[in-house]
């Protein structure tokens, strides 16, 4: 099947590239006014190894409603206007950023940070320890406008307060140990804002946000772009950058460009100069190209949670037929076209340190023993269509999704678990949910479906904690799509995060994570990832591969006196 | 606008017919805000919860400390009447409401999307206005080929589906062909392909309009004394298809308001351009109710204020048309 | 569609059969071609040379050859087979929305231009304010209000639709109204409920018959924009804007996906218009 594809691929772009080529020229002229800005600012450029100047247009895909917040797609933006407490490395180690450096009492309850000496915000408000202590107080708040949807979930029951003890000094206090704590600080949705900024209130905020970044908000038109320019006093550059001091390009127009045939064809035609998310069908031609930057997130990947609070899925037997039952690997590769690899451990995501390689190839394609599990379990007879039965009941699997975190593709990828699965005696019915029918709860109650696709990206397994824990007081964990409570994993992860010893964490965490996939509550599909195709003269953009990938601009730089 | 209205007020004097009109275009704008304000109610679900998933970027109900909060700050506890009567008051402040997503009011989201919109309206009704004219030109009266070829494809163009021909000319002009930018923005040069895309399909409505009423035209004795005094035959055309195209030019133009918004809509969604359609497409998949109840408002507003501008120009364009 | 039946049995069988045996070249073609639509409609097993869902991962997105005349999705499926299986659901879409457009205008139009008066003005200002909201506009608020489903698509086509035929019936009703045989059999002291029923209604619905012909595949083309916005019917369904929605992310890749299920909605959208338009022509001729 690649082959007859990549042919037919390669057929249709053979023929018409010529022309393509041939007119762009008149392009060229045609949008010469935009370019000749463009190349005035780089002839400006420092002498040096380095050629400074430029804007860079980035077309990304989906445009959120404020430009910080829980969301990912808003954790990409605050990464080009803020800075962090701490900064992760591609290996998982939490190096210096805006905290110089950092001690963890023996206790391993009390944090403090020696913070960076004249870092400034955007706005002119001192970036000292009490304005880093008053953003983590106010996202642990109850006030809406400062309340962080990330940060909340993680810390709001471990947290006890953030002081500043010097101008330059803090101290941030738990109840018991976290020790994820550093990992949550180094995510961009944790990038440290201005409190003088901040009191202005959420709807100034969101539109206009200051921090202490590389880049400044300028200004955000709504349905076509953001732009930033440089911050020509930065001074704060994490430990993972490639320089320190200023950015190297003027600025970067974040433009907005849901449809994919817009945002790639843009980047053929030389209107961008990086894209986001390369369409699978695009991937092969993507690659010989441009240059294309790949992270696959760490944190769940995107999953089927079997619901396990009742029947059919209640019984752990029934979970693993259906895992068994069908070739997930076969439905993803030929979906994503090869853009996205398979993964077979529900538990974590293959790019998190604590991933066990051997769990991303269970429950391989095997209907013999799909069929011999369900025999096991009592869903002995079939009826005329072939379905299982039992007490009278036929075995149907309503797998409920949004195309909100669904690509196209995925959706593919189901049709061909829906069409495999059959063969086993599951009556697969899927539910796409619309964005907004999904957002009012549809086919999200308890009695409304079997299986629900979701993910929640994260650099490892500290998001154990969200997905895990159990309902407690009487107060449902709504990020437990599958029910499924099992105390004693609760208990692994907990002692996980208490353990700072990183050996014997990623032990425990490992342990739990066997755990999970052996109970198989959830059944892994494939990852998320971020992608990013950049002309080839655009050179040294990153992508933040310790945090969830977001692109990172501040290194980059046009090179062929562009 | 309409045939009754006409014939109701026609012993009436100019003043008092426009106060009638003016009347009666708010009475239209009252009766859209009514109709946005029960689509509000109707609304399945808890809105309360459909705001705080749509806020937070999660699934899942919330508790009910965090429904009553968002229940008592929208006022969603209150009476029907109560909020209908608050509801009608905003709107009269100039208040649209304030979208459960973006969190910013109604007004100003709407407000700083329609420009885009609006100039590509405008600009596909001119270009449909300016093909439909031509080809009327050509066509209207003759029976030979040409016409019979251009006459079908008015056809074609009023029936293909907007945003299926809008496609084919990103990716065969834009991105194959590279003849024009790919991501318009608000560029004139950007502009072609999506006026063109909205404009086609009505300037095939035009055409057949047009050429019907001109074939009448070019039988009337008029224009055989015209062509008697040696007027040429392109001549004849070209007045006469110009003052007989201004008429039903008016009111099709008025017509063709809510056509060009439904079509502006779809076609900004394929060109991923800045506008209402984007806006729309995004708040409908979101429940971001107010925001399409906003649109529903605003564009009840446009409409009547067209209507009576048509309803204006049509008695300066043509005096002897005494409302009767 | 019930309506369309009655007028067209209503009127003597021999004007039917004239209308039939002078059918022009291009109104053939065009019957034709809604012939094979409704039978891919009622019988899409006839047509079809594959299973529209079976999925064959060896030969995704294939290009238009023999073997699959218009080439295959990304999963193998056969596309032309799919084109088929969607004529279903979008001719019952179609129908459906026109149908209920067209008894909802009816309703309004015809009580208003009925009853005169008072209750005259209420109901022509209420299609005012319906007509002043864009179909696609009107449609979307009814998606937003009741989700994506096979009968939101058809209501909200069928309400978006509604003013203009509403409008146009009351007009239409309000001429006949005052035409001489109505005034004729008024006189005649015949009850009025029999002269709408006898005299008003049957001519009334001459130039609607042509008008809903043409009105199917408009709707036809309103439900795939909805579906082309990602508002329609969800897939695995081929539905014809389902399709075209689902195309638009291959269109360089994969033009067949986008350009043929389109192509579909055109061809049989034009042969209503021209049929609908002949018959218009027909029609008023007769009159």
């Amino acid at each position: 099947m690649p082959l007859s594809n990549s042919r037919s691929t390669r057929r249709f772009t053979g023929k018409s590239n010529y022309p393509a080529r041939k007119v762009a020229a008149a392009l060229v002229v045609l949008l010469g006014l935009s370019q000749l800005v463009l190349s005035i600012h780089a002839q400006e450029g420092l002498a040096g190894s380095v050629k400074r100047g430029g804007v860079i247009r980035y077309g990304h895909f989906q445009e959120p409603a404020c430009l910080f917040g829980g969301w990912v797609q808003q954790w990409y933006l605050q990464r080009q206007y803020s800075d962090n407490l701490v900064a992760r490395t591609e290996g998982g180690n939490i190096v210096p950023w805006l905290a110089e450096s950092w001690s963890i009492s023996d206790d391993k309850k009390v944090y403090t940070f020696e913070i960076k000496p004249k870092v400034k915000f955007t706005d002119g408000t001192a970036l000292d320890a009490q304005a880093i202590a008053d953003n983590i107080n106010g996202w642990l708040s109850n006030d809406p406008d400062l309340r962080n949807p990330t940060a909340a979930p993680y810390l709001g029951d471990r947290f006890e307060s953030a002081t500043a003890i010097a101008p330059l000094r803090l101290q941030v206090k738990l109840k018991v140990p976290f020790q994820p704590l550093l990992n949550v600080f180094a995510q961009s949705s944790q990038g440290i804002l201005s409190p003088s900024a901040l009191k202005r209130g959420l709807a100034v905020n969101c539109e206009n946000p200051v921090g202490s970044g590389p880049f400044i908000v300028d200004k955000w038109r709504h349905g076509r772009e953001v732009t930033f320019r440089r911050n020509p006093d930065y001074n704060s550059a994490p430990a993972t950058a490639k320089h320190q001091g200023p950015a190297y390009v003027d600025g970067i127009t974040w433009k907005f460009l849901p449809d994919q045939t817009v945002r790639y064809g843009s980047l053929i035609t030389g209107e961008t100069d990086a894209i986001y998310d390369i369409p699978a069908v695009a991937w092969k031609d993507a690659n010989s190209r441009f240059s294309v930057l790949r992270h696959l997130t760490g944190g769940t990947p995107l999953r089927l949670a079997l619901y396990t609070a009742r029947p059919p899925f209640d019984d752990v037997l029934v979970r693993k037929a259906f895992a068994y039952s069908t070739d997930r690997r076969a439905a993803v590769d030929t979906s994503f076209l090869g853009s996205l690899p398979f993964e077979g451990n529900g538990a974590l995501s293959q790019s998190s340190p604590e991933y066990l390689p051997e769990l991303g190839h269970s429950y391989g394609y095997d209907v013999r023993k799909a069929n011999q599990l369900l025999d096991q379990a009592g869903w002995t007879e079939r009826n005329r269509n072939g379905v299982r039965v039992k007490n009278g009941n036929p075995l149907i699997v309503r797998i409920s999704y949004s195309n909100a975190f669904l690509k196209p593709d995925g959706e593919q990828a189901l049709q061909v678990i829906q069409q495999q699965a059959r063969e086993a005696g599951f009556d697969v019915r899927l539910q796409p949910t619309n964005p907004a029918d999904f957002f009012a709860g549809k086919n999200l109650g308890p009695d409304d479906y079997e299986v629900v696709l979701l993910y929640w990206v994260a650099p490892g397994a500290e998001i154990f904690r969200i997905s895990w824990k159990p309902d407690q007081n009487g107060e449902t964990n709504r990020f437990n799509p599958s029910r499924y409570q099992d105390l004693t994993l609760w208990d692994v992860i907990q002692k996980a995060e208490q353990e700072l010893n990183g050996a014997q964490r990623t032990a425990l965490y490992q342990q739990a994570e066997r755990k999970i996939v052996d109970e198989a509550p959830v059944i892994g599909l494939t990852v998320l990832d971020v992608t990013l195709a950049t002309k080839p003269n655009l050179k040294d953009v990153w992508l933040d591969r310790g945090s969830v990938g977001e692109p990172v601009f501040y290194d980059a730089h046009f090179d062929d006196g562009k | 606008m309409t045939g009754s209205d006409a014939v109701r007020i026609v012993a009436h004097p100019p003043i008092v017919w426009f106060a009638r009109r003016i009347f009666s275009g708010v009475v239209v704008v009252w009766a859209a805000a009514t109709f946005a304000f029960l689509i509000q109610c109707v609304l399945p679900g808890d809105r309360a919860q459909i705001i705080i998933t749509v806020t937070s970027g999660n699934v899942g109900p919330a508790s009910s400390a965090e429904l009553a909060a968002i229940n008592a700050e929208y006022g969603f506890d209150q009476p029907l009447a109560v909020q209908y009567g608050k509801y009608i008051l905003q709107i009269l402040h100039g208040d649209l409401g304030e979208s459960y997503q973006q969190h910013r009011p109604v007004a100003a989201i709407i407000a700083e999307q329609i420009g885009p919109t609006i100039v590509l309206a405008i600009a596909a009704l001119l270009i449909a206005w300016l093909l439909a004219i031509l080809t009327t030109l050509f066509i209207a009266g003759r029976d030979n080929i040409w016409s019979k070829l251009l006459n079908d494809t008015q056809v074609f163009l009023a029936t293909v589906p907007p945003y299926w021909l809008a496609t084919i000319l990103l990716v065969l002009f834009a991105v194959k062909l590279g003849i024009f930018p790919v991501i318009g923005g608000n560029s004139p040069i950007g502009l072609v392909l999506p006026t063109l895309a909205l404009a086609l399909e009505l300037s095939g409505f035009f055409g057949q309009v047009v050429q019907n009423e001109f074939t009448r035209v070019l039988e009337q004795p008029f224009v055989t004394s015209a062509r008697a005094r040696g007027m040429s035959d392109f001549g004849v055309r070209l007045r006469h298809v110009l003052r007989h195209a201004a008429l039903p030019g008016i009111t099709l133009s008025g017509w063709a308001l809510g056509r060009l918004l439904s079509g502006a809509i779809l076609i900004e969604v394929v060109f991923a351009r800045q506008g209402l359609g984007g806006v729309l497409v995004a708040a409908t998949s979101s429940r971001d109710v107010p925001i399409v109840s906003g649109a529903v408002l605003i564009s009840a507003a446009l409409f009547a204020l067209a209507s009576i501008i048509v309803d204006l120009t049509y008695r300066v364009v043509d005096p002897r048309i005494k409302l009767t | 569609m019930s309506m369309f039946a009655e007028v067209t049995l209503s009127r003597p069988l021999r004007e039917v059969l004239a209308i039939v045996r002078h059918v022009p070249f291009r109104i053939a073609v065009c019957l034709i071609i809604f012939g094979v639509f409704v039978l891919a409609a009622m019988a899409p097993k006839v047509l079809q040379t594959h299973d529209p869902l079976a999925i064959d991962l060896r030969s995704a997105l294939q290009s238009p050859s023999i073997a699959h005349w218009f080439g295959t999705d990304q999963l193998g499926r056969d596309l032309y087979s799919r084109v088929v299986e969607g004529a279903g659901q979008s001719l019952a879409i179609g129908l459906g929305a026109t149908a209920l457009s067209m008894s909802f205008a009816m309703a309004i139009g015809g009580t208003a231009a009925l009853s005169g008066g008072l209750l005259d003005s209420i109901l022509s200002r209420i299609i005012d304010v319906l007509f002043a909201i864009p179909t696609l506009l009107l449609a979307l608020v009814f998606v937003t209000v009741f989700g994506p489903s096979v009968l939101t698509e058809v209501v909200a086509v069928g309400i978006g639709t509604a003013p203009g035929y509403a409008r146009m019936i009351r007009g239409q009703m309000l001429s006949i109204k005052g035409a001489g045989y109505v005034e004729a059999a008024k006189v005649l002291g015949h009850p009025f409920p029999r002269i709408v029923w006898r005299h008003i209604l049957p001519n009334a619905m001459n130039p609607l018959t042509a008008m809903m012909t043409i009105g199917v595949g408009q709707a036809i083309i309103w439900a795939s924009g909805l579906a082309f916005l990602g508002l329609g019917v969800a897939p695995p369904a081929p539905e014809w804007g389902a399709l075209l929605n689902a195309g638009r992310n291959y269109v360089i890749y994969a033009w067949w996906l986008e350009i043929i299920p389109g192509l579909a909605v055109t061809a049989f959208a034009l042969s209503l218009t021209i049929i609908g338009r002949h018959l218009q022509d027909r029609l008023e001729g007769q009159r």
